[in-house]
């Protein structure tokens, strides 16, 4: 028996262990032949047989279960092995789009703001003289109008030169308190390496009564907002004219490419210009009717936000719908 | 504005103020510094006197000098044209260095020894004032011989440019800028016009007459002076070169000097140019407004435009004779809407008094007197002519928790009034903590309370000020432009994720390529009126000639597949703005690689309304025609939801997709208003199994989907919840008939549906087809 044992220990596939089964287990096979003569054996020792025959049945059948076991995981690792393949042919680019740097961009600044519980509020890019210029304190031929040139149309309407025209029709149509940002598309008659005839921006805009808005209350939003926008940066801000602010301020951040030493992108200067800012001037109150209030406004370019935040080097390639360039933003 | 730190020291102070802490105070002051010049002039060149010049004897344009330098005299050969005996000039020693790095040595040329340099302007790197070498003389103090220039403060100057914003006319001069220097670092200006000229005992009437009408709105001062010499003085050429001045003639040079220093708006005039023929000798002098309503100064003809400019010839243009001195103010905003009624040329005098010149006549004035004294020789008869008809007072009021209310801060009292009273505010009439301030009447920029706390808060220094967080009333906030926001959020995301590129186009268009593509175009008469290049000529009314341009430039550059696509504002032929959404795919939709064999599939026109679908939803497609001509006559859709068309799909047209040199490319624009943006509510579904059977049916070639659709859609029983067409199979033996297979997706509500009643729900198809179309099955 014992050579039989080592037969079904050194089956090397499952077709051999099924041959070598049905040799001693099967009809004819060794066991069935030993069985067989137990016709021939004397009754006394014929129990005595029978139980070491059917010992050696039971072993039988645990070595072949054992064997099976082995020669199927053998045959499955077999089966893995052969369905091997190169993983480092497979390293993938994203098939997928991209969303537009600038739009991305003006998502994030609208989601700060949004957070601070001020109210989106959006308007028409074709706006008339009042609500562009002249309720913001602009009177026509003031020379604050030489800053922007604008897109005129040959009914004297006008493309927005700002989004600031929402926050005066927003005024009109609401009462204060206000607390909401306007962004969009806005169009200046400008056209060269730094500028473009449209760009956007995100301006913003709390009305509440007089004595409550205050400059340090600006201050404060305004260095948070900086913050939350591009980290750790140092906040510095200049006293500049606006003709719809008073006291009017522009805002520059430490240079985020030299951190401050000075660089080409800053002009040496260690700062960069990225905000303009101030205390809404009672002109501008007057022009929509508010009596007894205070307020703040700012205003920024979401296009330099984006050029800032993502080390894009020229205005231009922002709309000029390469995916040379919107591919990196995968 | 151009100012120079040794123009600035004339008026302030700056001994102990380092340039960094003058640009620092500038901005920090609302000055913005826009650009620095230092003027560093080598070691080792020194003053020097010309005390021989002769003739090179092989050179024609060569001169032999001898220049002492005090301690010696130095044989210099020198090319320049105007070297002459008894100039003082700048040399350069053996052994300096010059800015371009050329070191200066003993040399012979054409054999004469030459022992240094004689330089000129540019090539010390000072602004360029004359041809030739630098004729230095006392005006920029006394000379002595061999002595560094760099040591004097007039040469090693340093130069300033300030942006100036729009307001602040009242630093457009150095007084200016030196007066709001003086408040930042808290000193006294310098007074220079309280030195006294002496005036002779003839007096101004008898040698001039002012005739003016009554009602004229400006001030002028004018003064009549006999000049016995001037001639332009070194410093002047210099500064005026720094500040790029140009000037017409040496009058010109001293006025316009003049007024860059104190801001008043000053004129010379020749006062032959007064005098009328055959009278006596008096000058007449009219005041006249002219046919646009500008304020005319007129001698024999027009001599000026009070505040815009000064005809040559009326211009002062000799050595010496008698001349008209003017100064002039006209306020800055009646010059403005003048010239917005009736524009005409402008000069740089309008510049000035449109942002606001400086109203004290009587300084500019003697402040030219003193110049013309200095630099000439000149006899000032007695009194002035003058109208001073304009007068601005301005007053405001406001309580000192005015001032911490808006700053948010509280500033001390004494320092505010020392603020105000260095930028010459009068204060006297203020009670206990209002302030009653009289603004000065160059300051035409502060009219109300907050423009008195923005100069405060400008010199008590921003970065002062602590921030603090606005107590916030709760509110809800989320108004329709958040939703509008969110909407536009969503799509864009769904898109990017869909394989398309966001790009952004200007919503301008090139009407020519409008009208080429039979697109519609903003009626004329709305339209722009300055485009700024012709291909921005008009509004865009379609967001696909930007995409398509977008895939042609990228093809350009090598990149033949991609998707783009823009939700954004486009106009109609009124004008009107509607916001659309528009795709474009090009080439195949899968980069070629291990995963497909190096055969990528080009995009059709079915996966193109797929990768649609993904992004806006189920859509159904009717057949359309294009108004426009970019789309294949054949492959053309109009897009469908809830029965409404809400845009188009087609195949890029064979010829345009030629002339952008692109691959298989496919379009779609929709209205995105119609998109919808709403909760999902959940409809009631069914518990038990659905099962699938499929018709193949044998269909003319030429019957569209769309009549079997409706025929199924009028017969099909309710268990029929779902069926579309997944094969379709033309071969000869179909001859013109094709196989088309539909799959019918059946379902109840109550049951699972046995075999029998799906081939009840079958037939019923079957025979309606059959009836209604004639469709037999294959």
């Amino acid at each position: 028996m014992k050579e039989w044992y080592q037969k079904i220990q050194s089956a090397g596939c499952m077709q051999e262990l099924e041959e070598l089964r049905i040799a001693i287990l099967g009809k004819k096979g060794v066991l069935a032949e030993q069985f067989a003569k137990m016709k021939d054996i004397e009754n006394k020792q014929k129990a005595e047989f029978a139980k070491r025959l059917n010992i050696a049945k039971s072993e039988f059948n645990k070595l072949f279960n054992e064997q099976k076991t082995i020669l199927q995981a053998r045959e499955l690792e077999s089966l893995l092995k052969s369905q091997q393949i190169d993983v480092s042919l497979y390293s993938a680019t994203s098939n997928s789009g991209a969303l537009h740097p600038v739009m991305q961009t003006m998502e994030k600044i609208v989601e700060y703001f949004t957070s601070m519980n001020f109210s989106i509020e959006m308007g028409s890019m074709i706006e008339d003289d009042f609500h562009n210029f002249e309720a913001l304190n602009l009177p026509k031929y003031h020379p604050a109008r030489d800053m922007q040139d604008t897109f005129y149309f040959k009914d004297e309407m006008l493309l927005r030169t700002h989004t600031s025209p929402v926050q005066v029709r927003t005024m009109l149509h609401a009462k204060p308190p206000i607390r909401m940002i306007s962004p969009g598309a806005v169009f200046r008659r400008d056209y060269d390496i730094t500028h473009t005839p449209m760009f956007h921006q995100v301006e913003g805009l709390l009305v509440d009564k007089e004595g409550t808005v205050s400059f340090a209350n600006l201050k404060f939003i305004l260095e948070d907002f900086l913050k939350y926008m591009f980290g750790e940066v140092d906040v510095r801000f200049r006293p500049s004219f606006f003709p719809f602010t008073e006291p009017s301020t522009e805002v520059d951040i430490s240079c985020v490419f030299c951190k401050g030493e000075g660089c080409r992108v800053c002009s040496h200067t260690g700062w960069l210009e990225v905000l303009g800012c101030g205390i809404v001037d009672e002109n501008v109150f007057k022009a929509v009717g508010y009596k007894d209030v205070s307020g703040y406004a700012f205003g920024l370019g979401v296009e330099r936000f984006a050029m800032l935040i993502h080390h894009i080097g020229d205005l231009r390639s922002l709309f000029e719908g390469d995916i040379r360039l919107l591919g990196q933003f995968v | 504005m151009i100012i120079t730190r040794s123009w600035l020291s004339e008026y302030i102070n700056l001994d102990d103020i380092s340039n960094e802490q003058l640009c620092e105070t500038l901005n920090s002051i609302g000055l913005e510094v826009g650009r620095v010049v230092r003027y560093d002039i080598p070691e080792d060149i020194v003053f020097g006197y010309v005390k021989e010049c002769k003739k090179h004897p092989n050179a024609d344009k060569l001169n032999i000098c001898q220049v002492d330098v005090a301690d010696e005299v130095l044989q210099i050969v020198c090319g320049a044209s105007n070297v002459r005996k008894g100039l003082h000039v700048a040399v350069a020693l053996e052994g300096a260095v010059m800015p371009g790095g050329m070191r200066i040595s003993a040399v012979k040329l054409r054999g004469v020894e030459s022992h240094g340099m004689i330089c000129s302007a540019s090539e010390l790197s000072l602004v360029n004032i004359n041809d030739g070498i630098i004729e230095f003389d006392q005006s920029i103090g006394n000379i002595v011989l061999g002595t560094r220039l760099r040591d004097n403060h007039y040469l090693q100057d340093t130069l300033i440019e300030i942006e100036l914003t729009a307001n602040r006319g009242d630093c457009l001069s150095i007084y200016g800028v030196a007066r709001d220097l003086c408040v930042a670092f808290d000193r006294s200006i310098k007074s220079k016009s309280n030195k006294n000229t002496d005036e002779t005992s003839i007096g101004i009437g008898k040698v001039l007459q002012l005739k003016h009408p009554a009602s004229v709105d400006a001030n002028l001062k004018f003064k009549v002076l006999d000049i016995k010499n001037i001639s332009l003085a070194f410093l002047i050429s210099l500064r005026l070169a720094q500040i790029e001045y140009k000037s017409l003639n040496t009058a010109d040079a001293f006025t316009a000097y003049t007024t860059h220093e104190c801001g008043v708006i000053l004129r010379l005039y020749d006062y032959e140019y007064f005098k009328a023929q055959g009278q006596n000798d008096k000058a007449i002098v009219s005041l006249e407004s002219d046919t646009n309503g500008f304020l005319c100064v007129q001698g024999k003809g027009r001599a000026s435009i009070v505040g815009v400019m000064q005809e040559k010839d009326s211009l002062f243009n000799k050595n010496e004779g008698l001349a008209i001195a003017e100064a002039s103010y006209v306020a800055p905003g009646l010059i403005s809407d003048q010239m917005s009624k009736s524009k005409i040329e402008r000069s740089s005098s309008f510049y000035l008094s449109s942002r606001g010149s400086n109203p004290d006549l009587k300084m500019g004035l003697k402040l030219l007197f003193l110049l013309l004294q200095s630099y000439g020789d000149i006899d000032i008869f007695g009194g002035t002519a003058e109208v001073l008809n304009h007068k601005e007072e301005k007053v405001v009021v406001l309580k000192l928790h005015e001032i911490y209310d808006i700053i948010g801060a509280k500033i001390d009292k004494k320092k505010i009034v020392n603020i105000l009273q260095k930028l010459d505010f009068n204060l006297e009439k203020s009670q206990g903590d209002t302030f009653i301030a009289a603004v000065p009447k160059f300051r035409h920029d502060i009219s109300n309370k907050q423009d008195i706390v923005e100069e405060i808060l400008r010199f008590t220094g921003i970065d002062n000020i602590e921030p603090k967080p606005y107590l916030l009333k709760e509110a809800n906030r989320l108004s329709e432009g958040y939703f509008r926001f969110k909407k536009l959020k969503h799509y864009r995301h769904k898109a990017a994720y869909n394989g398309f590129f966001e790009t952004i186009h200007f919503i301008f268009a090139h009407k020519q390529e409008l009208v080429k593509y039979n697109f519609d175009t903003v009626q004329n008469k709305l339209d722009i009126v300055n485009p700024i290049v012709t291909t921005m000529d008009t509004l865009r009314t379609t967001l696909m000639l930007g995409l398509l341009n977008f895939a042609g430039q990228n093809k350009k550059v090598g990149n033949q597949n991609m998707g783009l696509f823009e939700i954004g504002s486009v106009f109609t032929d009124k004008r009107e703005e509607v916001v659309k959404a528009a795709f474009l795919y090009t080439g195949s939709f899968e980069q070629e690689g291990i995963i497909n064999s190096a055969t990528s599939t080009i995009m059709d026109f079915g996966h193109f309304v797929q990768l649609i679908s993904n992004i806006i939803g189920e859509v159904t497609l009717s057949k359309a025609t294009c108004k426009h001509s970019l789309g294949h006559p054949y492959q053309c859709a109009d897009i469908l939801q809830d029965n409404r068309v809400i845009g188009s799909a087609f195949r890029l047209h064979p010829t345009v997709q030629d002339n952008f040199d692109l691959q298989d490319t496919y379009m779609c624009e929709i209205n995105f208003e119609a998109l919808s943006y709403e909760t999902v509510h959940v409809k009631a579904y069914s518990k038990y199994q659905s099962s699938f059977r499929d018709l193949s049916l044998l269909v003319p070639k030429t019957m569209e989907y769309a009549t079997i659709k409706k025929i199924i859609q009028q017969s099909k029983p309710g268990e029929i919840i779902r069926f579309y067409p997944v094969d379709k199979y033309e071969d000869k033996s179909l001859k013109n008939l094709s196989s088309l297979t539909i799959r019918f997706v059946l379902q109840s509500d109550e049951k699972t549906l046995q075999d029998e009643e799906i081939v009840s729900c079958m037939d019923t198809i079957t025979s309606s087809l059959k009836d209604k179309l004639g469709l037999e099955l294959r």
